[in-house]
């Protein structure tokens, strides 16, 4: 027997077992045929039609001769070729998909839109110093810098606002509440220019607002913390949402893919040792080596692409939870610390609002990190009692739980090595952050404003320094997880590479020595 | 020929899309946006908000915004059984599955954040003061010094007034809102203090006014059980349509607006699904 017959074979025998025996059409069909072909040997080297072969097989198994035997062995061998093809097919591609979405799709993109929220609440911060210093230009960071901020932040908000109408697809909520903030950005451009312009008519020291100004300024920076922050935040999320809605359902996918891969292997794998201990059972071999070769490769296959979509599974897990959510996360806590810094400025420059504004800086700190007062007044007074005491020898590690808020979700997250130490750093930091907004408040209700203006917006040393080294130190943390994240992808997108063909490679090796193993066996019936 | 050969290709086709069902997975298992009917717990005292009839229907704010909600989850007025879930009893309720929802006044804090997920919030009230209409002495909680103040039992809004603003009022004690309102009409106290729509729920129809000084942020939050992201995920975008329809203003006018009170209809800020 020579190879060219085989490979004649090789697309019919393909296509054989797509028409099991039990077909009722198939059976009739083949019922049919049996008066033309009564009598004529089986030839499949002679060209012939599918149709035609499927049904000399049919006739050969149904009269359940040895090579009927043979062959419907065959084919069910192949046709668990085929599944455990197609399973795996969807299962990579459901891994493939997962990486894409999590690590180059809306992942990124959802990490993009929370500059919005960041953004935005800068260009009111910018403003607050702006207005606050009035014409001690070199106060704080100093008038223009602020301004050349202002105008950054405004570009930033519009990029990100693109992004966010881009992620909204064809979601008509998210598209409007798009607009809506892009509408109320132009509301609150208008009120910041009157506000800037009256500022600049009045010509005031530092801290010395006229109420006209301040009316103005109460007007924009409430239109802002009304309307514009909150849906760019819930923007954030609902994005955030989908990114999750997604990343469940692939791995979940990948999960019960692996499942019918193991089933349809191991089906595969019975299929081939059947067929292998009647082809030698029959023939009085004790093995038929290129069934055995198919059986390995098989094995292989299904172990490594087991192993594959466990591994799959794992570093989807990682870029979602060690990475993804951590960085979304900071991000929230990094705007909140922003705003919430920009509320001491609001606090110094509108002293009728500023029990208001003390509110929700205690708010916002309580947001990012929250301590248990004990039984005392929630209020400011009992935060900086109890924020040293909580930090003081905090073990990530060994202190779980110790407090609550965006860190305490952080502290629970962090893994040990470069991950805790950034931790550790940003917790001494805002501690320090804590500490200044104590003793400017102090200053501020002990009648000595310029001092608490001077402590706030001093440009080198002081507040705003101090705020500058929390603000590095977040960012690092943030980069370390931002690590994790690209780890993972890139882990995700190697662990990939070739499996476009590894499996229908395997196959087509697994089906051509199935029809080497079988065929000079049935050509012993010739 | 032509029949077996559409057989077998319809085989075919049959074979793989056995092979890809229940390949694709099925996320989120165990949410409540998969039910047919929900179980919801609101407040049975709280005039405007959450009020038990005497026909043993509940109306008010809560009870329209737990409706719309549930709408969009699926769920018709009809398939919704409405509980009264007392404040002490919410995150047992909703752990043990008693509730699906709550919608009971039912403020967000770091500490409940442990035990429940909470969506929205739906409103972000205001703690704010409320007094006689004819007293124009008192225009902001500081004004409050030396004033009368209720003191309810088992409730925290006025330490937010005596202990954490450290103002010192003179606080008069009274077992629930309904002793403070008859104190402070009869003149026996001066001021009470708490959130906005709860005062506005006092205020309709009695000779009192809220003086719109808001002092702190509170966070009505809708309790979900502790863990199901989807349902949270679910009735944010719930919350989000409620604004952008203008439902949440029609609510809010129709309990409050009698009031006086300086109502919110922009989408607050939510908390975040964990």
């Amino acid at each position: 027997m020579t190879t060219k017959p085989e490979s004649q074979t090789r697309p019919d025998a393909a296509t054989a077992p797509a028409t099991p025996p039990t077909s009722p059409t198939g059976r009739q069909a083949a019922r049919g045929r049996d008066r033309e072909i009564a009598g004529e040997p089986p030839d499949l080297r002679r060209p012939m039609g599918i149709a035609a072969r499927v049904e000399t097989f049919l006739r050969a198994q149904w009269l359940g001769t040895i090579p009927g035997r043979i062959r419907a062995y065959a084919a069910v061998a192949l046709v668990g070729v085929a599944a455990l093809l197609a399973v795996l097919s969807v299962a990579i591609g459901n891994a493939r998909d997962g990486v894409q979405t999590i690590g180059h799709d809306a992942g990124p993109r959802v990490v993009a839109t929370g500059s919005l929220y960041f953004a935005l609440s800068d260009m009111d911060a910018q403003v607050a110093n702006v207005l606050l210093i009035g014409r001690q230009h070199d106060l704080g960071i100093g008038h223009d810098e602020a301004l050349r901020r202002y105008e950054v932040r405004r570009v930033e908000a519009g990029q990100a606002a693109v992004q966010a109408a881009q992620l909204a697809g064809d979601n008509v909520n998210m598209q409007r509440t798009v607009r809506e903030v892009l509408d109320g950005l132009g509301r609150y451009e208008r009120l910041v220019g009157e506000a800037m312009l009256l500022d600049r008519q009045a010509n005031h020291a530092a801290g010395q607002l006229p109420q006209q100004v301040i009316d103005t300024y109460r007007r924009a920076t409430d239109l802002m913390k009304m309307e514009l922050l909150p849906k760019a935040y819930n923007l954030t999320l609902d994005s955030g949402a989908t990114v999750r809605q997604s990343y469940e359902s692939k791995r979940t996918a990948i999960e019960s893919g692996r499942t019918w891969v193991v089933v349809t292997g191991a089906l595969l794998l019975a299929a081939l040792l059947v067929l292998q201990v009647y082809v030698a059972g029959r023939f009085r071999r004790l093995v038929n080596p290129a069934l055995a070769l198919a059986t390995v490769v098989a094995f292989v296959l299904v172990a490594a692409s087991t192993g594959l979509l466990s591994a799959q599974a794992g570093h989807l897990r990682k870029a979602k939870e060690d990475g993804f959510d951590s960085i979304l996360a900071l991000s929230r806590a990094r705007a909140i610390s922003h705003s919430a810094f920009a509320d001491e400025s609001r606090y110094l420059l509108d002293p009728g609002r500023a029990d208001t504004y003390e509110q929700t800086y205690l708010d916002k700190s309580l947001a990012v990190l929250f301590v248990d007062p004990q039984g005392k007044p929630v209020n400011l007074e009992t935060y900086y009692a109890r924020l040293p005491e909580v930090l003081r020898g905090f073990d990530p590690a060994r202190d779980r739980g110790a407090f609550l808020g965006f860190f305490g979700d952080e502290a629970n997250r962090a893994r040990p090595g470069l991950e805790t130490s950034a931790l550790n750093d940003t917790l001494r930091a805002y501690q320090k952050v804590i500490e200044n907004d104590q003793t400017m408040r102090r200053l501020a209700t002990g009648d000595d404003r310029n001092a608490a203006i001077t402590l706030r917006m001093g440009r080198d040393s002081g507040a705003i320094k101090d705020f500058d080294d929390y603000d590095r130190a977040l960012v690092r943390l943030s980069a370390a997880h931002r690590d994790a994240f690209d780890q993972a992808i890139k882990d995700g997108d190697g662990g990939l590479g070739g499996w476009n063909l590894i499996p229908v490679g395997a196959a087509v090796v697994i089906a051509g020595l199935i029809l080497v193993g079988v065929r000079p066996r049935l050509a012993e019936f010739r | 020929m032509r029949t077996s050969r559409v057989a077998a290709a319809a085989i075919l086709v049959a074979a793989t899309g056995l092979a890809g069902c229940g390949l694709s997975g099925e996320a989120d298992q165990g949410s409540i946006v998969h039910k047919r009917s929900l179980v919801i717990g609101v407040k049975e005292d709280q005039p405007s908000l959450g009020l038990k009839r005497s026909d043993g229907t509940y109306e008010g704010f809560d009870v329209d915004v737990a409706k719309y909600v549930a709408g969009k989850l699926g769920v018709p007025p009809s398939r919704i059984t409405f509980r009264t879930t007392p404040s002490s009893a919410r995150e047992a309720a909703l752990a043990t599955g008693a509730v699906d929802m709550i919608f009971a006044t039912y403020s967000i804090t770091a500490q409940r954040k442990t035990k429940v997920t909470f969506g929205g919030p739906y409103y972000v009230p205001h703690q704010d003061t409320l007094v006689r209409a004819d007293d124009s002495s008192i225009k902001n909680v500081r004004d409050l010094k030396g004033k009368r103040l209720c003191e309810v039992l088992g409730s925290n809004s006025w330490k937010r007034v005596t202990e954490e603003r450290k103002i010192t009022a003179t606080t008069v004690k009274a077992r629930n809102y309904g002793e403070c309102l008859t104190k402070l009409l009869a003149g026996q106290l001066d001021a009470i203090s708490t959130d906005d729509l709860i005062l506005a729920g006092f205020a309709v129809g009695r000779p009192l006014k809220i003086i719109n000084s808001p002092f702190t942020d509170e966070k009505y939050g809708i309790g979900l059980k502790k863990g199901d992201l989807a349902a949270c995920e679910a009735v944010n975008r719930a919350v989000i349509q409620m604004y952008q329809e203008g439902k949440a203003k029609e609510f809010l006018d129709k309990w409050f607006s009698k009031s006086g009170l300086r109502i919110t209809t922009s989408v607050p800020q939510f908390e975040g699904c964990t």
